[in-house]
């Protein structure tokens, strides 16, 4: 054993022994040693604007001074407090306090810290979130206000609210302002002396009566009733600038202790009910009230699964699959693989009791993630991910005959970093990158891929994940910033496959966007169902071959109907787990919940909150394979209808095949 | 479970790691003069190996004469169900952490830090598109993390320099197009890496942690800016794409590998210029040298073997075939006495982690860790 000390001295003697040159001397290893760091000023206030300057001196333990170089940096100043990184210059943007670090760049004592004080600069304004204008007796609304200083800079503030005139009208605290009187009265928001003001003129409240209407007066949970509300002056009129305000007395069949809200409405009088049973809308405009009463029934939606069969792929993880008929008309699915050996399966799906495995191709990659194939059901495309010369890219395959698939050509120009997911659309391969963009590679003579088109967001710090087409338009999936929409040939903006065009793009609430699949409702709503993916990190250390992983994150549900101002308007969330990819067909969400197993859920009609308390769940299957790479552990990836079989495929067992049919009700 | 650990040799408080580095390199020398290879005392060799493909790094232990055994496998990355691509290791100079970059996020990779030893994580920054290796100078204050950006755009890239104590990431310096072999010398004084797709090495300095130098390898004259745009391209067979860069001990000279050039090239820091090509046929990818600066260690990727050159004359002395294709990351010993090779594997292969020893150009032991075993740091010598 060998101490720290004689470490030491052993190195000076060897270094004393090195025949070949060396840069430092045995005096000059010590004297590099810094004992001390001096920094000039500790403290220091500036104005906004103002420049200064940090010094620091390093020494070493006999006093000496040390020629060090420092590194200057303020973690909590950017864009309010420059730092130049390595002469300590500093100037102020913004108000604040921040702390300057400064580190010796030698061994040693390692620098110290810099209170900068930079005094907000005077107020400058108070900006309220309304405009003003006509309000009437008795309405009550909240106002916020904004405090800004002359460096515009959001200032946390308590923001003192008042009226010119109470008699008129009163503000509290949180500004919430509600009118008395007729009358012209002025809102004034004021912090530090600075004052925002509106004005108001406000009128006698003109509503004499109301009619209110549901669209329908009996329905089932999670349909989407709207009521409508009117209020009329005197003369019949229909006054429609006095805000009304819904609620709900609502008396369900059942509710237990602390159970979720049996109904909800919105602003907009969108309702839907979780829970059977009689609720009565009230519709309120200052001195009027109105109400209709509407019946929800049960939705008795939910169907039986049989299990139809199981192609086992239990060396490997199981990743995408495909389903699709044969140019000679039988049917054939093909799998990819995650985190193994590069390999892809097809098989033949004709009797879908009995899958057959027709061929298997093994590409140089650890992931074939994304399998895809052709319109016309020629051409399959597989992605690949850990090719061995990081020369990624995707792989083209005649699959006209799936049992005996032939590598036509390969593709990796500048798709080097990985191919995660792709689409097939009309002779073109569109490739997410594994990073921040999709290409797009024309394939109608396969033999000869080459990139048309790219298209990249102009976001900071944009990443795409995954990309679906439907006439012409892509749905990218692109994590914080949500879903893009993209004309590629379809929309009215002038897109083409070389060149795609930004129609619309959405950012859900958590932004962990990882697939996207639109769907026209019969309804006429257009929907865009984004999946999220969430999960716990693999920092624990829990062995993977025995506990199988567990994510979660759900489905967010946007209507796109107007695409200028889309609205999530509903989500698919269950408590157990997390979203992977999904299928839409006929009113029904095929979705895979990873460890939560295969979802069947009923989206006909208008969707509006949470899915899973609605009685939409049709059914729930969870693939246990004792022999799988995990044991008996639902990982359920992704989903495809098929002529009526719902095919599946499960990380850890390869691809299931089951059938939906009514429930039997047993007759006493 | 990681063993109760003696005090082991290099191992110096925080804040020593100037010293720590140039007490290796003394000792080294010194051993190298007086220590016959085969003749001395046990040891243990404790490396850190990240595995890309299977998102674990594994902790092995090899005793000197004995097995080379995975003590530890360390799951990482944020969602267990997309692949993050650990790729570089590093340690800081006190040993008291190490560092990981992971290659793929959303879409930026980061930079993770462990405790060393329990392995449990001390703090994250944010990188840029696919950071690959990083350099941590011996005084350990931060650390420079080459994005690499292996998605294929032929831009320039950066190198994102992080204060390790914090976590906070300082600035992108802009260098050239895909990244690679991040590099400081021995005290820290400057920073090395070369760029794949633009034939550049660039240098840093280590005090203002800007942009001091560019040398084109190929044109062998100064550069003053990246190539861009449609002017990076993936250089041709025979041409260099430089794939690393090693600083000699003698802070004179800087080993770079022409990964499609077939050979090492010798930059002297001085003349800044290339002033020697060793050729080492195989696609030669990583580098490293004896602490001493005698040896030459490279693996070879397309060859998948480790070629070992005497520095000084420049003649190959050993060429040791990998168990497995694809060998990537090499590491010498403290002691100069064996070379700890990486080696990838294709598709479903295992990761392997070989030992070498130098003198006698032999495997004298390998392991099985997960698939595409890359980036490697050594912790600590003890015995």
């Amino acid at each position: 054993m060998t101490t720290t000390r004689t470490i030491r001295l052993a190195a000076l003697l060897g270094a004393l022994a090195v025949p070949t040159t060396t840069q430092v001397t045995a005096q000059e290893v010590a004297e590099v040693e810094v004992a001390r760091v001096e920094i000039t000023p500790t403290t220091l206030t500036l104005q906004v604007g103002e420049k200064a300057q940090i010094a620091a001196t390093a020494y070493d333990a006999d006093g000496n001074v040390l020629d060090v170089p420092f590194l200057f940096f303020s973690r909590g100043g950017r864009g309010r407090l420059a730092v130049d990184r390595s002469t300590g210059a500093i100037e102020a943007f913004k108000g604040g306090n921040f702390e300057v670090m400064v580190r010796a760049m030698a061994p040693g004592a390692s620098g110290g810290t810099v209170t900068v004080d930079v005094p907000y600069p005077p107020l400058d304004r108070v900006e309220i979130s309304e405009e003003g204008g006509r309000f009437y007796v008795g309405v009550t609304v909240r106002h916020k206000a904004a405090v800004l200083d002359q460096a515009d800079d959001v200032r946390d503030l308590v923001v003192t609210w008042s009226t010119s005139d109470e008699s008129v009208a009163t503000v509290d605290r949180y500004g919430v302002f509600q009118a008395h009187a007729p009358g012209a009265v002025t809102l004034s928001a004021s912090a530090e002396g600075v004052v925002g003001q509106i004005r108001y003129e406000v009128a006698d409240n003109p509503v004499t009566t109301m009619a209110v209407e549901a669209s329908q007066a009996r329905g089932r949970t999670g349909d989407v009733i709207r009521v409508t509300a009117t209020p009329s002056n005197a003369s019949g009129a229909t006054v429609g600038d006095i805000p009304v305000t819904f609620g709900l007395i609502a008396d369900p069949d059942a509710i237990a202790t602390a159970d979720f809200p049996p109904a909800e409405i919105d602003e907009q009088g969108r309702f839907v009910a979780y829970k059977p049973g009689v609720y009565t809308v009230t519709a309120n405009v200052p001195g009027t009230t109105a109400h209709t009463t509407v019946e929800i029934l049960e939705r008795l939606v939910v169907e039986e699964v049989s299990l139809v069969s199981h192609a086992p792929v239990r060396n490997v993880s199981t990743s995408d699959l495909w389903v699709w008929e044969g140019v000679d008309g039988r049917d054939y699915a093909i799998t990819g693989t995650h985190a193994a050996h590069g390999s892809a399966y097809w098989w033949d799906v004709t009797d879908p009791a009995n899958p057959v495995l027709t061929d298997s191709l093994v590409v140089d990659a650890r992931t074939t993630n994304d399998v895809k194939v052709s319109e016309d059901g020629e051409i399959c495309v597989i992605s690949r991910e850990g090719a061995s010369d990081r020369r990624n890219g995707i792989v083209i395959v005649d699959c006209t005959d799936p049992r005996n698939i032939e590598i036509i050509s390969t593709f990796d120009d500048e798709l080097t970093g990985g191919v995660h997911n792709l689409f097939i659309y009309d002779d073109h391969v569109y490739a997410v990158n594994n990073g921040i963009r999709f290409d797009v590679i024309n394939i109608e003579d396969p033999a000869n891929p080459h990139r048309v088109g790219r298209f990249e967001l102009d976001t900071p710090g944009h990443a795409i994940h995954d990309i679906w087409i439907v006439d012409g338009i892509a749905y990218t999936s692109n994590w914080g910033d949500g879903v893009a929409v993209i004309d590629v040939g379809g929309g009215d903006k002038g897109g083409s496959p070389a060149n795609p065009v930004l129609i619309s793009r959405f950012r859900d609430i958590g932004g962990a966007t990882h697939a996207a699949f639109p769907y026209k409702s019969p309804t006429g709503k257009f929907y865009i169902f984004m999946g999220d993916e969430r999960g716990a990190p693999g920092f624990d250390g829990q062995d993977r071959a025995r506990t199988p992983d567990f994510m979660s994150g759900y489905i967010h549900i946007v209507d796109f109907t107007d695409p200028e101002n889309p609205e999530e308007v509903a989500r698919y969330e269950i408590p157990e787990a997390g979203s992977h990819n999904m299928w839409i067909e006929d009113d029904r969400l095929y979705a895979a919940f990873y460890q939560g197993g295969l979802r069947v859920v009923d989206i006909s009609g208008e969707l509006k909150g949470n899915l899973y308390h609605q009685g939409r769940e049709i059914a729930v299957y969870k693939a246990f394979d004792p022999d799988g790479v995990v044991a008996n552990a639902p990982f359920t990836w992704g989903p495809q209808m098929h002529k009526g079989n719902l095919f599946f495929a499960e990380y850890f067992s390869g691809m299931w095949a089951v059938k939906l049919q009514p429930r039997r009700v047993l007759i006493p | 479970m990681a063993p109760t650990l003696a005090p082991a040799v290099g191992r110096v408080p925080r804040g020593h790691g100037f010293a720590r580095a140039f007490v290796r390199f003394a000792v080294l020398a010194c051993l190298g003069t007086t220590m016959v290879p085969g003749g001395a005392a046990a040891q243990s060799y404790w490396i850190y190996v990240a595995a890309e493909s299977e998102d674990e790094v594994a902790l092995l232990r090899y005793d000197a004469g004995g097995d080379l055994t995975v003590e530890k496998t360390i799951t990482t990355g944020w969602l267990l169900a997309e692949i993050e691509a650990p790729h570089g290791l590093a340690m800081d100079p006190g040993g008291e952490y190490w560092y990981l970059t992971l290659g793929h996020g959303f879409p930026n990779g980061r930079l993770v830090k462990y405790v060393t030893g329990a392995d449990t994580v001390a703090g994250v920054a944010d990188l840029g598109l696919f950071p690959a290796t990083i350099a941590v100078p011996p005084h350990g204050t931060v650390a420079l993390t080459v994005n690499a950006n292996f998605h294929g755009d032929h831009i320039p890239s950066t190198v994102t320099i992080v204060d390790l104590e914090t976590m906070f990431p300082l600035a992108d310096v802009v260098t050239c197009t895909m990244p690679h072999g991040s590099r400081f010398n021995a005290d820290g004084t400057r920073h090395y890496s070369a760029c794949m797709m633009d034939n550049q090495l660039v240098e840093i300095d280590g005090a203002t942690l800007a942009v001091t130098r560019r040398l084109d390898l190929v044109a062998n004259e100064p550069a003053h800016a990246p190539m861009d745009g449609h002017m990076a391209m993936a250089p041709p067979d025979g041409h260099c794409s430089p794939t690393w860069t090693t600083p000699h001990p003698d802070g004179k000279r800087v080993f770079v590998p022409c990964n499609k050039g077939d050979a090492i090239l010798e930059v002297d820091l001085e003349k800044w210029r290339v002033t020697r090509r060793i050729e080492a046929p195989g696609a030669p990818y990583n580098l490293d040298l004896t602490p001493d600066g005698t040896r030459l260690l490279a693996t070879l990727k397309g060859s998948a073997q480790l070629g070992i050159w005497d520095v000084d004359s420049g003649e190959l002395l050993h060429m040791i075939d990998s168990e497995m294709r694809v060998t990537h990351g090499v590491v010498a010993t403290p002691d100069g006495r064996y070379a700890i090779v990486t080696v990838e594997g294709i598709g479903g292969d295992p990761g392997t982690v070989e030992v070498i020893e130098i003198k006698s150009g032999t495997r004298v032991a390998s392991a099985r860790i997960g698939k595409q075993a890359g980036g490697i740091a050594l912790w600590k010598m003890e015995g």
